[in-house]
């Protein structure tokens, strides 16, 4: 008998039992796991078939805003260094693809070039950018992170407003890259195995598959002696250091991978919305992406996942659940108390104040105890 | 055997549903996209009419914080009595007009704009209303895809040229470029002084830009001094209007021309008239969409009343013409709070012409719908002569202006100085490209 015939033999009836720690730290360690992941995948892959446009839309929306998230949760989720710049990192990886990627106009510069050069120069530009700057980042944490970060958002910003050949200018904007693949554009309406897909069911299709590599990517550095030495930075960073884990190093390390996965995210994000400001880029963008790590789940790669579902979708429901209340105004500029768009916001708010004081684990840490009453059903009290 | 059976079943009866499916599918063919047979969500006016079908029309507008949100919501109440108007008459050959289920607020922001319209596009059959030129410039590519066409509430002049506006835009009146034109011919005449030297203060892209090219070509053609274009932006965006003062009376300039918005022009005025600057030695000259009456209760009034001279393409609500007579009629005793409404309104005209012209054609769909722009004869019930849209631009584009000044005793807060007046540079003008933008 083999040692993994051995494995099997033990574990078989006893799906928790875990014979060897490859076993344990494996990607999808249980049964359940692999069962789920598949049929949400599955899922997720069908829905250009079910949704309208409009609906595709939000559904890629969902998608960018976990490549993002994920992204945030490198750096603040398992290294614990807070970000607010996640969205000049964006921002940045927007710009270069638009202008990689992007037609020329009378305002704005574009090459035109590939997808195969201007999604990893998406990627890697902001990550470069980062790798500069984290050595400042490195050398503060807490508050003065936060402040720190926020200062760099605020250069770029400016930067952004303007240098107009890259943004269009302030109040004015560019379009973003084409989405073209050695001359395949997948921006296109399509029909595939007889299925008619719309353009952006098929740019949602492929971001699907950039989040299921970037995900798998991430969730295996989390479980790599790198994703350790961040946990341990972030638990304890002096505790860490006395350990052997060079600081200034993981932690740069971490900001340049986050600023990669916000870069492929900004990016991805301008053609989901068609247009880009350069006041897109601010600090309630980033605010949003703290939003989807906290009612997400920290240091997972599922929360931001559930966290950017619940991001996106929540103001679209908001928007049809007003619909059948009689004090809430669907249309603007009426005498009503409340419009359906002042209720996005005040519900929005009120929600990641519910989710820090009730469930700081987030919308993973509800599945977590859901997970667990079930596990222990009868007994669970 | 009993599953097989039962497949079998199933099988029989999905196909069932698919061929009525399918069937149901036929019946519908002719209506496109934003048509619908079933009656309207939420009908203009709430006026319903039995057996009516319903269109729907998308409105993407600035409806609460952007420059031009007080004019904003003015614009969409003009839309809703126009359709209100049309609903109650019977509708339009079978169908009524649902205006508000797809109007969303994009604050004047071309990002905004561009999301606003990728999530109503799949269910609208044309745009009411798209506000703002680089807001609008953002969704043409879109648009063009979509075969959707937009009323403006704008005066772009690449509206009226299908390269830019690739035949989906259906302008009314001149363009923001003429206007200056007509607005500096009117002013050299009749103005207080002559211009000496002409500058623009615009917002970036295609309004303030149209607006200075405008500025420009008149001074070239009358060897008058351009000061330049000096560029603002939307308080929202650059927090005072501070650096375009300060712009301004560096540049020597007489008289200015404004393409901003109504709380910026206030207050680019009122800080030029208390720069210490001699009173009347530099005079504005305001496009459209600067004037909002409510500054007459602001600060700046004075300043207003003393140095501000406004052009627009149409006699304000009060005019004398059918149209007018009609929104009134619509609105009801008060007047409205600017002149968005009027606006709104006439905006509506060539959107009716095309669905009119679709419905003939008895294909309502969006590619009819855009098919059948070029060449439109559009009648403003007199509120504007008769224009015809596409074609060449050089002869149908309208060429005439009405010149107002801030009246805090006229209900509109402009006293018409004249109407359907024309200018000498703007009628010699060749107009046979987009001014600015292209």
């Amino acid at each position: 008998m083999t040692a993994r015939q051995t494995q099997r033999a033990l574990t078989r009836g006893r799906p928790l039992l875990y014979a060897a720690y490859r076993q344990e730290q494996a990607i999808w360690n249980t049964t359940t796991k692999k069962v789920v992941t598949l049929l949400l995948f599955t899922i997720a892959l069908s829905l250009p078939i079910f949704l309208n446009r409009d609906l595709m839309g939000v559904a890629s929306l969902v998608v960018v805003y976990a490549i993002g998230g994920i992204g945030l949760n490198i750096i603040s989720g398992y290294a614990g260094q807070i970000s607010l710049g996640h969205a000049f990192f964006m921002g940045m990886g927007a710009y270069t693809a638009a202008v990689i990627g992007g037609v020329s106009t009378n305002l704005v510069r574009g090459y035109e070039l590939d997808l195969l050069i201007w999604l990893p120069l998406a990627g890697l530009v902001p990550a470069v950018i980062g790798w500069l700057i984290a050595p400042l980042a490195a050398r503060v944490r807490g508050l003065y992170l936060a402040i720190l970060t926020l200062g760099i958002l605020f250069i770029g910003e400016h930067v952004f407003k303007e240098a107009t050949w890259m943004s269009g200018g302030s109040g004015i904007g560019r379009a973003p890259t084409t989405v073209v693949l050695l001359g395949f554009d997948i921006f296109q309406r399509r029909t595939i195995v007889g299925l008619d897909i719309s353009a952006i069911g098929m740019f949602y299709l492929f971001s699907l598959l950039i989040l299921v590599v970037l995900g798998i990517l991430a969730r295996n550095l989390a479980r790599s002696r790198q994703g350790r030495a961040f946990a341990a930075v972030r638990d304890r960073d002096i505790a860490a250091e006395i350990m052997g884990v060079p600081l200034m190093q993981t932690k740069r390390l971490a900001f340049t991978i986050s600023s990669f996965y916000a870069g492929i995210a900004g990016a991805l994000l301008t053609v989901v919305l068609g247009f880009t400001t350069p006041e897109r880029w601010n600090l309630l963008l980033s605010i949003d992406f703290l939003a989807v790590v906290l009612i997400g789940g920290v240091a997972t790669i599922s929360g931001p996942i559930a966290g950017a579902m619940f991001v996106v979708l929540l103001p679209r429901l908001i928007e049809w659940g007003a619909r059948e209340l009689p004090f809430i105004s669907t249309t603007v500029g009426s005498n009503q108390f409340l419009n359906v768009f002042q209720l996005q916001r005040i519900l929005f708010g009120a929600m990641i104040v519910l989710f820090l004081v009730l469930e700081p684990r987030g919308l993973y840490g509800i599945w977590i105890r859901v997970r667990n009453y079930f596990k222990a059903w009868p007994f669970s009290y | 055997m009993r599953t097989s059976s039962r497949g079998w079943r199933l099988a029989v009866a999905a196909l069932g549903v698919a061929f009525i499916a399918a069937a149901c599918g036929d019946d519908t063919a002719e209506l496109g996209t934003g048509v619908t047979e079933e009656p309207c969500e939420n009908p203009a006016g709430g006026v319903s009419n039995e057996a009516n079908g319903c269109i729907y029309l998308g409105i993407l507008s600035d409806l609460t914080v952007g420059p031009f949100a007080p004019l904003g919501v003015e614009i969409q109440r003009g839309q809703q009595d126009f359709w209100a108007r049309v609903n109650a008459d019977g509708g339009l050959d079978g169908f009524d007009i649902d205006i508000d289920t797809y109007t969303r607020d994009t604050e004047y922001n071309p990002q905004n704009h561009s999301q606003a319209y990728r999530q109503i596009e799949p269910n609208i059959f044309a745009l009411a209303q798209s506000l703002g030129t680089p807001t609008t410039e953002a969704i043409l590519p879109s648009m063009d895809e979509d075969d959707i066409i937009a009323g403006p509430a704008g005066w772009w002049s690449g509206f009226h040229f299908a390269d830019q506006s690739k035949g989906l835009i259906v302008p009314s009146g001149y363009s923001y470029c003429l206007e200056s034109m007509i607005g500096l011919d009117w002013f050299q005449e009749n103005g207080p002084a002559p211009i000496a030297k002409v500058a623009a203060v615009g917002y970036p892209g295609d309004y303030g830009g149209d607006v200075a090219a405008g500025a420009e070509l008149w001074a070239e053609a009358n060897g008058v001094e351009f000061g330049g274009f000096l560029p603002t932006g939307p308080n929202a965006l650059v927090g005072t209007q501070d650096e375009a003062v300060r712009a301004i009376l560096n540049s020597a300039a007489n008289v200015v021309v404004l393409g901003v918005g109504p709380a910026e022009t206030a207050e680019i005025v009122g800080k030029v008239a208390a720069s210490g600057a001699p009173v009347g030695s530099i005079l504005f000259l305001g496009a459209g969409p600067t004037w909002n009456p409510a500054l007459l209760g602001s600060p700046a009034a004075p300043a207003l009343v003393g140095l501000f001279t406004h052009v627009s393409p149409w006699e304000d609500f009060t005019g004398e013409s059918a149209g007018h007579e009609a929104m009134r009629a619509a609105f009801g005793d008060a007047t409205p709070i600017n002149a968005g409404y009027a606006a709104g309104w006439v905006w509506q005209y060539p959107i009716k012409a095309a669905l009119e012209a679709a419905a003939d054609s008895e294909s309502m769909t969006r590619a009819t719908l855009r098919s059948v722009v070029d060449g439109l004869t559009v009648d403003y019930e007199g509120i504007i002569p008769q224009a015809t849209l596409g074609g060449d631009p050089n002869e149908n584009v309208n060429r005439t202006a009405v010149i107002g000044r801030p009246d805090p005793e006229s209900p509109t807060g402009l006293t018409t100085l004249a109407s359907a007046i024309r200018g000498a540079t703007a009628d010699a003008f060749e107009y046979t490209q987009a001014c600015s933008g292209a």
